[in-house]
């Protein structure tokens, strides 16, 4: 081997081994984003703050279920309290309970995701390499909505084995296309946060103004939307015509009203309990209009962090 | 004008500058030193923004520190450009001469004269967010001169300034002096600082190592031999010769660039004696130099 | 690459040409900030001079392939700045003049990213990352927050992020921003040796034209969008007739008497220095020079064949 020498040259040496060709940076810049929030411990308790609704479930259709087999007496109460409980409507209250911890979660992964690079000039970083805007901006979106994606999927599944293996007699499968149409709501719902959260962060460069901002957005329109509720429920529904529209208009609003849309229902009170004609139950809004309403905004946000992420001002 | 006198300033544990004493004549004096020796803490002790811990300062004979009276003869650029980014050059610089205690009118016209002044009377209405650095710089050495002061204290002032307006500036700092103000004048650009002043205060870790006229600075480290370059095509027998004589230390041939470089003790001697290779022994010699009498060779010297 | 032929001497007959521009003309609205430029960068390292708002940002630009040009063309490495920004890019590394890091990183951890976003598989990364850091100076740091470092490791970082992937060729904005004397001697040594025999190609920008002379061979004049000026450092320093520059221990009028005296054109001295021009080779002008001051009474402190500083250069194209 003459090519080894007894004093290695420890200089500065050229690189000549693999480069993949541009095209595939979107998923380095993902995988840093989801390496950098499972870092984050607070994350692993938001996946279970945000998975209570089917857990609570899990525990009550449990004890049920074991008190109704131990007493005959019960099963007569099991099955009264089987027949309130709608079961699409299990999977509208997950969903729907899991949104304020989603945000939290969205907040977490991507406030700072743009902001931070902003402040950092990391953009010049990113350009520079041969990584355009269109990857550096899809690689961050992917790094928020997948994991919420899996956040959110994977409650929801654990949820429906458990019912149907247990609970088929008692008409869980009655809709067969139930979970399928879950998983269309769900990366729905991904999109949606991931999509605002990205536009919010672009427009600032510090994550701590894009949380408040997004928060503040969240919480202002979420106020409005329990007021139209509670116009519509006071009124037990004989309101005027826009009032069970504007209930949809906030974050939670087009995404719950999204989800009763898909699975076909027109909601119920939580947990079975005896329905009171809450604001639970405004009627679901169409189809069409509210995932076009949905789309467009998320779409809309991408757009904003489109325009404010620069690639011509990279240097100087 | 400025007398400072045993001054020391510690932040907790860390020291800023130790027990300084120098005092600074009007003309421009260059304040040398690597970055963390305590130039900027110097400044601010000067400018009247924190205390000395022991010791003292007197600028025009009083304490700088929070008396208007020394800040009204006074004018800072300071390192950091953070401006209200949305004002233009003139709005930030008309505001500052009116908290300076102008009048509306006197701010007016005293702006449009610095703004001249600095070379920027052209473009100081765009917004400041849209300045380059070196836009930048000469806004601030305007809000510096604004009030006319006796003292101006320039922190990096020439960074971001292409070659253009480095020399505008140090002809306009030239007759800053040639009117009689002080300057004092940080700098890590030692060239730079070499066309500005002669006079230096060089800062090493919080203690001032040297303060003066460079070249008498240069005279006093003896302990250091000086370096020679000779370009020649006979190194080798021009080293055998040199090598003889007793005040010579080191001779080096120089492989890249060809020729020797030597060490000497005696400068002086050695270049009395240089002429005899060339004039009596017909060696044939093409150049020389002694590479150490510029500020940055002893720059190095003193910090090393 | 330059090549060293038989006698020993240099020949830059086989330069290859990293970056090649050609009437480029680039308008923003109505500003021209490229007007017409042709220009030729070779092999080795090239400053790129040029007063603010004269072009060089947008000559970077152009070169790493991110701007439209209105007209003109131009290749880097054999590949078209109008179409091949990405193949560019992978090829290039970016120095740029502000501060710039990925947030909420260790060293090796941005470092490496960018090798990836460059193109390198992990591992490699990982493995280079190191290297380069070492190779920066910053082995020790690199462990630590990129967020806690100092003016100069933070240029370091961003030398070493344009180095991780190897490239052919390296663009560096004024690298020495901020920088102490040390630190300036340090990044300008990283910078020249990276350059000279590694297959690193370097075009330099900034404003302090000592640093230029230090790490370049060849310096671009750009003022107003156009090319001034072009060539090596070592032509362009050149005077006409070749004139050395005597400096005395100390000023004496009788000394420059007697050079005139004796037939030699004497220039008014600048300080000690006097500038003398004749037709002798210099070790003849040489000892004209030491006879003449032993004759005087004066001392010679130096003798050197006079050149134009590269401000002077400089200037000069900027009033042509």
């Amino acid at each position: 081997m003459s090519n080894i020498k007894p004093i290695a040259d420890l200089s500065y040496r050229n690189y000549d081994g693999p480069l993949k060709k541009p095209g595939s940076r979107w998923w380095v810049i993902a995988k840093n984003g989801i390496r950098i929030a499972l870092k984050k411990k607070a994350l692993w308790g938001l996946m279970f703050v945000s998975a209570w609704y089917y857990l609570v479930m899990l525990v009550v259709l449990f004890f049920v279920q074991q008190i109704t087999s131990s007493n005959p007496a019960g099963a007569q109460a099991m099955k009264a309290f089987m027949e309130r409980l709608v079961w699409p409507d299990q999977f509208l209250h997950g969903f729907s309970y899991a949104q304020l911890p989603m945000l939290i979660i969205a907040l977490m992964l991507g406030a700072g995701s743009i902001a931070n690079d902003n402040r950092a000039n990391a953009m010049l970083v990113y350009l520079s390499k041969p990584c355009d805007k269109r990857e550096y901006l899809f690689g961050k979106w992917i790094g928020i909505a997948l994991p919420i994606l899996v956040i959110m999927v994977v409650p929801t599944i654990i949820f429906y084995a458990y019912g149907a293996l247990t609970f088929r007699e008692y008409g869980f499968l009655k809709d067969a296309w139930l979970l399928p149409k879950m998983l269309v709501i769900i990366p729905i719902a991904a999109i949606f946060h991931a999509s605002i959260v990205v536009g919010i962060s672009s427009m600032f460069n510090q994550a701590r103004n894009a949380s408040a901002t997004y928060a503040g957005i969240y919480f202002i329109t979420n106020f409005f939307t329990l007021l139209m509720g509670g116009i519509w429920a006071s009124s037990r529904g004989e309101t005027p015509f826009p009032v069970k529209h504007l209930f949809y208009a906030s974050i939670d609003g087009v995404l719950i009203g999204a989800c009763k849309a898909i699975i076909g229902t027109k909601g119920s009170a939580p947990f079975g309990i005896q329905s009171q004609g809450g604001m639970s139950q405004v009627p679901a809004p169409a189809v069409v209009p509210i995932l076009g309403v949905a789309l467009l905004i998320s779409v809309v946000f991408v757009l904003i962090a489109w325009r404010k992420i620069r690639a011509v001002e990279v240097i100087g | 004008m400025i007398q400072i006198e045993n001054a020391s300033r510690w932040f907790g544990q860390v020291i800023g500058v130790n027990d300084v004493t120098h005092t600074i004549e009007p003309g421009v004096t260059a304040l040398l030193g690597m970055n963390g020796a305590g130039k900027s803490t110097l400044l601010r002790l000067i400018t009247g923004q924190i205390q000395p811990t022991t010791g003292s300062i007197k600028v025009f004979g009083n304490e700088p520190f929070a008396n208007p009276e020394v800040y009204k003869r006074m004018g800072y650029c300071p390192e950091i450009d953070q401006f209200y980014e949305h004002k233009t050059g003139r709005q930030f610089v008309n505001y500052l001469a009116r908290l300076a205690g102008m009048s509306a009118a006197e701010a007016k016209t005293r702006t449009d004269e610095v703004l001249h002044e600095v070379g920027m009377a052209d473009r100081a209405d765009k917004k400041l967010a849209g300045y380059s650095k070196g836009m930048r710089q000469r806004i601030k050495l305007a809000q510096a001169i604004l009030h006319d002061p006796d003292i101006i204290l320039l922190d990096e002032p020439l960074n971001g300034l292409d070659p253009v307006g480095r020399r505008e500036f140090m002809s306009y700092l030239h007759t800053l002096a040639e009117r009689g103000k002080t300057i004092l004048v940080s700098s890590h650009i030692l060239f730079e600082v070499e066309q500005m002043t002669k006079s230096i205060m060089l800062l090493h870790r919080g203690r001032l190592l040297a303060a003066g006229d460079v070249s008498l600075i240069r005279e006093y480290i003896d302990k250091y031999p000086h370096r020679v370059r000779i370009e020649t095509p006979q190194p080798r027998e021009v080293a055998a010769k040199l090598i003889q004589l007793p005040y010579v230390l080191k001779v080096e041939f120089d492989e890249w660039r060809g020729g020797i470089e030597l060490q000497t003790r005696e400068l002086n001697q050695f270049f009395a004696f240089l002429p005899t290779l060339t004039t009596e022994e017909n060696f044939t010699i093409t150049g020389f130099s002694s590479p150490d009498n510029n500020l940055e060779s002893i720059f190095h010297y003193l910090i090393e | 690459m330059a090549h060293e032929n038989s006698s020993g001497v240099l020949s830059y007959a086989r330069l290859v040409t990293v970056a090649r521009i050609s009437n480029l003309t680039v308008r923003y609205g109505n500003f021209t900030a490229l007007d017409d430029l042709s220009c030729e960068i070779p092999e080795g390292c090239t400053g790129l001079l040029g007063p603010n708002g004269a072009g060089k940002t947008t000559l970077l630009k152009t070169i790493l392939g991110f701007v439209n040009p209105t007209s003109g063309e131009g290749t880097v490495m054999d590949k078209d700045i109008r179409t091949d920004g990405m193949a560019i890019r992978q090829l290039i590394g970016l120095m740029p003049e502000q501060d710039c890091h990925i947030p909420g990183m260790t060293a090796v951890g941005f470092v490496s990213y960018a090798g990836e976003l460059s193109g390198m598989p992990p591992a490699e990364a990982l493995r280079r990352a190191h290297e380069v850091l070492e190779y920066c100076g910053l082995g020790e740091a690199r462990y630590r927050n990129v967020e806690t470092y100092s003016t100069g490791m933070k240029q370091r970082i961003k030398l070493a992020q344009a180095l991780v992937h190897g490239p052919k060729l390296l663009l560096l904005d004024e690298p020495t921003n901020g920088l102490d004397p040390r630190g300036r001697e340090e990044m300008l040594d990283l910078v020249r040796s990276v350059s000279h025999g590694r297959g690193v190609n370097v075009i330099v920008s900034s404003h302090l034209l000592p640093d230029i002379e230090r790490v370049c061979d060849r310096v671009i004049v750009v003022i107003k969008g156009k090319l001034r000026t072009a060539g090596t450092i070592k032509d362009l320093k050149k005077l006409a007739g070749q004139p050395a520059d005597v400096e005395l221990r100390e000023p004496n009028v009788a000394f420059a008497n007697m050079l005139m005296e004796k037939g030699l054109t004497v220039t008014p001295p600048k300080g000690n220095i006097y500038r003398v021009q004749s037709e002798l080779p210099p070790e003849e002008l040489l000892r004209v020079v030491q006879r003449t001051a032993l004759e005087s009474g004066a001392q010679v402190r130096g003798f050197e064949t006079a050149v134009r500083t590269l401000e002077e250069v400089f200037l000069e194209a900027l009033t042509a």
